[in-house]
């Protein structure tokens, strides 16, 4: 398991190092000019040439790579050339935004694909019909639709919850909650459904195996011989689908950010990109290279636990 | 396993709760922000970037600088100056000094005090910043204090633009502690009459702005509170507006409809103008565009009374000229000088010895397209065949402006006339990339530097209209949106009002 760990760990940091190369040498060579981008259309070339100077845009690429990869490697990724903030008090900001609207997204994809997968499975019937079709609908409508039909029906029209903004859980959970869940819906949506697909289909799955039939016939109530063993091996797949889709999430999120003019990683990332900011676009590869690292991670602790099978030497 | 059914337990509590958290505000759940008259809250399209006055930018930026950044001048909606922290102000008789008196009641939120010095200082860090305005300080030579609420700035040449530059980025005053400090691009230190709340503000999400208590003319400022929050995506400015999140916020011709239904107020004022760029004048790259008949004819050649109403909906004024209607440049009777007119054009270009017409390359910009097409055709339409060249979208500007366009469709916000001159016309202008000059031209722009009148610079627009340097098509509108609670005076040369244009309606 120490092996297995380190080795992922490993191959994290190389992954993240990797990245951030591409990103820095694709960002410097694409031709664009922030000190143009920053000083808009009216400046001369003088004055271009001097915000160049000031970001250092005049010196060797491999020159600045080193001055980032030195500082980087001490936790210091720089300053925004557009806002001057430092780039991780802005990441500090805006990452819990992404995580409060991304994890709750998986929270409650995870649980309602349970409960759906599971009955539609168990029951069969209607309520299998009705999660079939419903994991139709819901993976077939794009998340920034339902978005704009629940913004128009629950904060325009019937006032209930806020159109747009985030409030830190800290300043007040209340209003934490009640912000999230229009975005939450929005974007889980179309998790749920293919989830509870793939909860529903391994949970047949496992039910029609022996091991299940023998422990019928030993006696064992339904109710443990569905939650104690039927979930847990039907739990596998749905983890890994589940670790996906929290990546998948990541980027949805972009659009649900905007939409509900959310604060958070995804949004930042769109501006960083549209001006050329490297600094912050630099910080936000490594933030999501590493949250994608350490995810995959968690999910593969997570399903040698519940699977003994899975598990690594 | 039991660890296993607590955490779904508790996963569905949690889910639970979010929803009933959301059924439970059964009351609209964002307070009803205008009703008292005591915050205004703004939607802005564009998040705050630098809070040093050195890089303050005119349009939409300027909202989040003024509430804490008062400048040496005021400017009103009818573009008037008027003393501000300047409590006088005088030229010498050939414009090239400028006497300010200040007021000596002034001081800084950290405690510092304002005076001849601070001023000086404040308008040298603003003119040596790498900021996109410090060429907007160009002129000023040299700054001497007088005395010690006195100081004149000697001027290389009349800047007939100044004064309204200092009214808004070039004269703002920050605390010289602060200028000192060197973190003023993330901490504003001001004497205006806000003060920005750190602890309610949210970067990227909120910025608020709390009375200044010392303030020398809180009448002029009715609100209590400002908060602007950033929403860059037009639906969800739209969506905050209706749902009453925010009081006003910019939108666009195609949401005016929307807007009018949902009970918002609607405001329109002139903004940029679209048009042709017609920048190789000498027929470097294309010898033809150097014949002013080749480039009447392409200011012939385009229906851009067509395209004002199909695409921008009417919303807008046609016009041939690049300056702003409500600049003293403008000449209303220059508004006729071209009409839709193919067969003239084609007529023009043969008597140029151009009967088959020629070829020039023009960019593809995306954010052009709407107008892009149809303007490429109707130009082919008299014999003018226009080669696309993609340009990918963040590196629009820096080509345009290398010069690798002969002529170019572009939108255009134009201001104070000067300032346009400065950035357009003149043979060292940014946006002249080709540096044509004539010398008519030049003693036309020195007689307008100099005088400053009306008349001077109504003389600069004739000639650029005459000599079809542009094909500007229409002036189109910008869309103001708030709220009924809210009474909104729009202004002239800025693309949203300035903050001391929003008052609680009565």
């Amino acid at each position: 398991m120490l092996l297995f760990l380190t080795r992922r760990l490993a191959s994290g940091v190389v992954l993240i190092f990797a990245a951030a190369t591409l990103t820095f040498l694709l960002m410097s060579l694409s031709g664009g000019n922030p000190a143009r981008n920053i000083l808009g259309e009216g400046a001369t070339e003088a004055q271009v040439a001097a915000k160049a100077a000031e970001l250092g845009l005049d010196r060797p690429v491999w020159e600045r790579y080193g001055d980032w990869l030195a500082g980087a490697l001490h936790g210091d990724f720089g300053r925004s050339w557009f806002t001057g903030e430092p780039v991780m008090t802005t990441i500090a900001t805006r990452l819990p935004v992404s995580l409060s609207l991304v994890s709750v997204a998986i929270l409650v994809t995870a649980v309602l694909a349970i409960v759906l997968g599971m009955a539609a499975a168990v029951r069969r019937g209607w309520i299998d019909r009705f999660v079939q079709i419903f994991a139709v609908i819901g993976f077939a409508l794009p998340n920034f639709w339902v978005a704009l039909v629940l913004v128009t029906v629950f904060a325009v029209t019937l006032r209930l919850l806020p159109a747009t903004g985030y409030t830190p859980i800290a300043t007040d959970p209340g209003k934490w909650a009640v912000g999230l869940v229009l975005p939450v819906i929005a974007l889980a949506i179309g998790t749920i459904a293919s989830t509870a697909q793939q909860v529903r289909g391994a949970t047949i799955d496992i039910l029609e195996r022996d091991f299940v039939r023998t422990l019928r016939a030993r006696g064992v109530r339904p109710s443990s011989l569905l939650f104690r063993h039927v979930l847990r091996n039907a739990a596998g797949p749905a983890l890994t689908v589940l670790s996906l889709q929290f990546i998948g999430l990541l980027s949805g999120a972009i659009v649900i950010e905007k939409v509900f003019a959310l604060p958070g990683l995804g949004s930042m990332a769109v501006t960083a990109t549209t001006q050329g900011d490297l600094p912050q676009i630099l910080a936000i590869v490594v933030v999501m290279v590493l949250l994608v690292v350490v995810v995959n991670l968690i999910i593969d602790i997570l399903a040698g636990w519940l699977n003994p099978k899975a598990r690594v030497a | 396993m039991k660890l296993k059914s607590t955490a779904g337990a508790t996963a569905v509590l949690a889910a639970v709760a979010l929803v009933a958290a959301g059924c439970a505000a059964g009351t609209p759940a964002p307070e009803p922000t205008s009703a008292t008259g005591g915050t205004l809250t703004l939607g802005a399209t564009f998040d705050a970037t630098s809070w040093d006055p050195a890089d303050a930018e005119f349009g939409n930026r300027i909202q989040y600088m003024q509430p804490v950044y008062d400048s040496l001048l005021h400017i009103t909606p009818d573009l008037e100056i008027e003393p501000w922290l300047a409590s006088g102000y005088e030229y010498n008789d050939d414009f090239t000094e400028l006497t300010l008196t200040l007021r000596d009641d002034v001081v800084f939120t950290d405690g510092e005090a304002f005076d001849a010095s601070v001023a000086k200082a404040n308008l040298e860090h603003f003119q040596s910043g790498t900021g996109q305005n410090s060429i907007t300080l160009g002129a000023v030579e040299s700054i001497e204090t007088t005395g010690d609420y006195e100081l004149v700035l000697d001027l290389s040449a009349p800047d007939p633009a100044l004064l309204r530059n200092l009214a808004l980025v070039s004269g703002m005053q920050a605390s010289p502690a602060a200028l000192e400090g060197g973190e003023l691009k993330t901490t504003p230190v001001g004497s205006g009459p806000y003060v920005l709340d750190s602890a309610a503000t949210v970067n990227g999400s909120q910025y608020t702005y709390t009375r200044n208590p010392e303030y020398w003319n809180a009448a002029a400022f009715p609100f209590d509170e400002i908060v602007i929050k950033p929403l860059t995506d037009l639906t969800a400015r739209l969506n905050a507006l209706k749902a009453g999140e925010i009081d006003a916020a910019l939108a666009d011709a195609k949401s005016m409809g929307e807007a009018q239904a949902s009970g918002l107020d609607v405001q329109t004022m002139q903004g940029d103008w679209q048009g042709v760029f017609i920048v190789d004048r000498d027929g470097t790259k294309v010898p033809a565009l150097a014949d002013p008949r080749v480039r009447q004819a392409i200011n012939y050649a385009i229906d851009a009374d067509g395209i004002l109403a199909a695409i921008r909906l009417g919303e807008g004024q046609r016009t041939t000229q690049i300056f702003h209607p409500s600049s003293q440049a403008f000449s209303a009777g220059l508004d006729s000088a071209y009409s839709y007119d193919p067969e003239k054009a084609k007529a023009l270009l043969a008597e140029a010895g151009y009967p088959d017409g020629f070829t020039v390359t023009m960019p593809d910009i995306a954010a052009f397209a709407d107008i892009q097409a149809v303007a490429y055709q109707q130009l082919g339409d008299v014999g003018i065949t226009v080669q696309a060249q993609p340009v990918a979208a963040d590196q629009v500007i820096s080509t345009l402006l290398s010069g690798e366009f002969p002529m170019f469709l572009f939108s255009w916000g134009s201001s104070n006339a000067w300032q346009d001159i400065l950035k357009v016309v003149q043979p060292n202008a940014p946006w002249n990339m080709y540096h044509n000059a004539t010398p008519e031209l030049d003693a036309l722009i020195a007689t307008a530097q100099a005088e400053g009148t009306d008349e001077a610079f109504q003389a600069v627009n004739e000639y650029l209209v005459e000599q079809a340097w542009f094909a500007p098509w229409y002036v189109q509108n910008n869309v103001y949106v708030s709220s009924p609670e809210v009474a909104v005076t729009m202004q002239p040369q800025n693309v949203v009002p300035y903050i001391w244009n929003f008052a609680p309606a009565k």
